[in-house]
């Protein structure tokens, strides 16, 4: 329990919403600009959760506004169960490298529930594009995490994946694992619904996309999801491929920059490329990045 | 002051709307968001669509076929929610008068907040506008209790 | 390649009896009033043979007559010739060019609500600009346009 309301909620709300700062800050100074003051993404879900919330006639009520509570609930129990594994490494059982797998995949879904439950011809051209992204990534990905689970003794338990760095080093130092981990952080980028892969949420194309007709607190609750999004994604990254999260003096602080090395990361690729189009999007996933998870995993069958 | 408002004031998003205007106006609101005169450093972020914005930003003046889709936005924002006037056509029509085309000044179909004159206003003035709405709002607060 | 004079001569040997006057205002400008009735004579000409490119119309109310003019450029003698249409005040009537012209369309549809002019002949004539409430037969931009609108606000309020 103390998992779930400590760890699961609070820090990773607290560490969600200074990653998005971080974000913003550097988008505005890599713009020439000054950006936002450090409580900001705090302010404006304080904002939001102040305003009225309004209900489109001729959608669906429970639909509407069970889908950001779904999306919010089920980033709440991937991260406490990332947390857990990586406090300690045998709180882990079988199988649960799959389940966070599954759970990371439902706030994507639970946008695509909330455009289509809106009447809104724009939030349906949102939800089918988010769809067919969510089609596009999730097959390299897949291909990607099977690099730590062969590498490390053909394991599917994140305990195990974690003792393992440990004892052996990073996964990514190795070429596999440097070439899934290429592959794995663009995919992570179309999760995070960041730009070159934000077609879902397009704002100026589509005016808001599957999110258009939330207002109040149900768009609070999307934006607070999406913030924690950008923290458990890397967090899952760093526990797969970079050796977990280490408590012990100088490990600590290397943790934490490999952490903010992949937000950075996320932010350039964010500012020095344009949107893609869907289809475009689509062909990319399927063709280099599929490529190169596939590489990826014949050299680590060979052993590299 | 409640938190309410003052989260409202810290982080307004801006929603523009414009009812027939030249696109003066429009270019010179633009121009506000741009690196030389950054307001993204109050919280003010472009909103996409109308119900997430906090401030309608209006100009041009206010046609016969454009009124009619006006007031059904403005039902459509989720109160508190302030207007602001931008532009001589939106303050009073401008030179556009007695236009056959402009029946209504805006401010006889929706609440305004503040006018902001020029024509059009320079970005300067735009921002000094803007921030005179924050410091009015406050004062209102204030004086309620 | 024609050049201007030649072309000018052209149309004033073949057109006799249609031009009225030759205005030539400037190497780049030329008026030339013709007569309402032979108005589908001259553009047919003018587009078919001369290869010109019909760019607007104007409409304007002068103070005895309605005026149209048809402004078609011949770009490679950078030239642009203006046909001049004076049509009765009370009752304005022309033909239609849409069959000819495809963009002559939407403009005579904008001078029929405008100023009145009835055009014989176009496929779809109703309103284009003006609003889905404004009544039928008040034409704006005619001189004793009256005010219809009695809720309208022309006074700054001071």
């Amino acid at each position: 329990m103390l998992y779930l309301i400590f760890y699961g909620f609070a820090l990773t709300v607290i560490i969600g919403l200074l990653a998005s700062w971080i974000d913003r800050k550097v988008t505005a100074r890599l713009q020439y600009r000054v950006g936002p003051p450090i409580l900001q993404p705090l302010t404006d879900i304080i904002k939001l959760l102040g305003k009225d919330t309004l209900l489109p006639e001729g959608a669906s009520k429970m639909t509407f506004f069970m889908a950001p509570i779904i999306g919010f609930s089920s980033v709440v129990l991937a991260s406490t169960l990332l947390w857990m594994n990586s406090v300690n490494h045998s709180h882990t059982f079988i199988g649960d490298l799959i389940v966070a797998i599954y759970l990371l995949t439902i706030p994507s879904l639970s946008i695509v529930m909330g455009g289509f439950a809106s009447a809104n011809p724009f939030a349906s051209i949102g939800a089918s594009r988010e769809i067919k992204l969510v089609l596009g990534y999730e097959l390299p990905f897949i291909m990607a995490v099977f690099v730590p689970v062969i590498k490390s003794g053909f394991s599917i338990k994140l305990g195990q994946i974690l003792s393992f760095q440990l004892v052996n080093g990073a996964i990514a130092l190795s070429y596999s694992g440097a070439l899934a981990l290429i592959a794995a952080v663009l995919c992570m980028q179309a999760k995070l619904g960041l730009v070159p892969f934000d077609v879902a949420e397009a704002e100026t194309e589509i005016s808001g996309g599957a999110i258009i007709e939330y207002s109040g607190s149900a768009l609070a609750v999307y934006k607070l999801m999406k913030n924690m999004l950008f923290f458990v994604l890397p967090f899952f990254l760093i526990i797969l491929f970079m050796g977990g999260f280490r408590f012990d003096g100088f490990n600590f602080l290397y943790s934490v920059l490999k952490y903010i090395g992949l937000v950075v990361i996320a932010t350039v690729i964010r500012n020095t490329n344009p949107r893609v189009r869907i289809d475009q999007a689509v062909r990319f996933f399927w063709g280099p990045v599929t490529a190169i998870a596939v590489i990826a995993v014949v050299l680590a069958l060979k052993g590299f | 002051m409640s938190l309410k408002l003052k989260a409202l004031l810290k982080s307004p998003w801006v929603f523009h709307l414009s009812t027939g205007s030249c696109n003066n106006c429009d270019i010179e609101l633009l121009d506000c968001l741009t690196p030389r005169f950054d307001i993204e450093r109050f919280g003010m972020v472009l909103a996409g669509s109308i119900k997430h914005a906090d401030v309608l930003l209006v100009t041009g003046s206010c046609t016969r076929q454009s009124v009619i889709r006006m007031k059904r936005l403005y039902e459509q924002v989720p109160k508190p929610c302030l207007v602001v006037a931008i532009g001589e056509c939106a303050l009073s029509r401008g030179m556009f008068i007695h236009s056959y085309n402009c029946p209504v000044p805006l401010d006889k179909i929706i609440p305004v907040d503040i006018y902001i004159p020029g024509c059009p206003p320079k970005p300067e003035a735009i921002i000094a506008g803007v921030v005179k709405l924050i410091e009015k709002v406050k004062k209102e607060k204030r004086c309620e209790k | 390649m024609m050049t201007r004079e030649k072309i000018l001569k052209d149309l004033q040997e073949k057109f006799k009896s249609d031009i009225i006057d030759v205005f030539d205002k400037s190497p780049k400008r030329v008026y030339i009033g013709i007569r309402p009735e032979s108005l589908r004579k001259v553009a047919e000409y003018v587009v078919g043979i001369l290869n010109a490119r019909f760019n607007i119309a104007t409409g304007l109310d002068a103070r005895r007559h309605i005026e149209i003019l048809y402004h078609f450029t011949l770009e490679d003698i950078n030239l642009l010739v203006s046909f001049r249409v004076k049509l009765d005040r009370t009752s304005p009537k022309a033909d239609s060019l849409t069959d000819i012209l495809e963009g002559a369309n939407w403009i005579e549809r904008e001078i029929h609500e405008m100023l009145g002019v009835d055009f014989r002949g176009h496929p779809d004539l109703r309103k284009l600009l003006l609003s889905d409430d404004w009544p039928e037969g008040v034409c704006p931009l005619k001189a004793d346009y009256k005010e219809w609108d009695k809720k309208a606000i022309r006074d700054r309020g001071i």
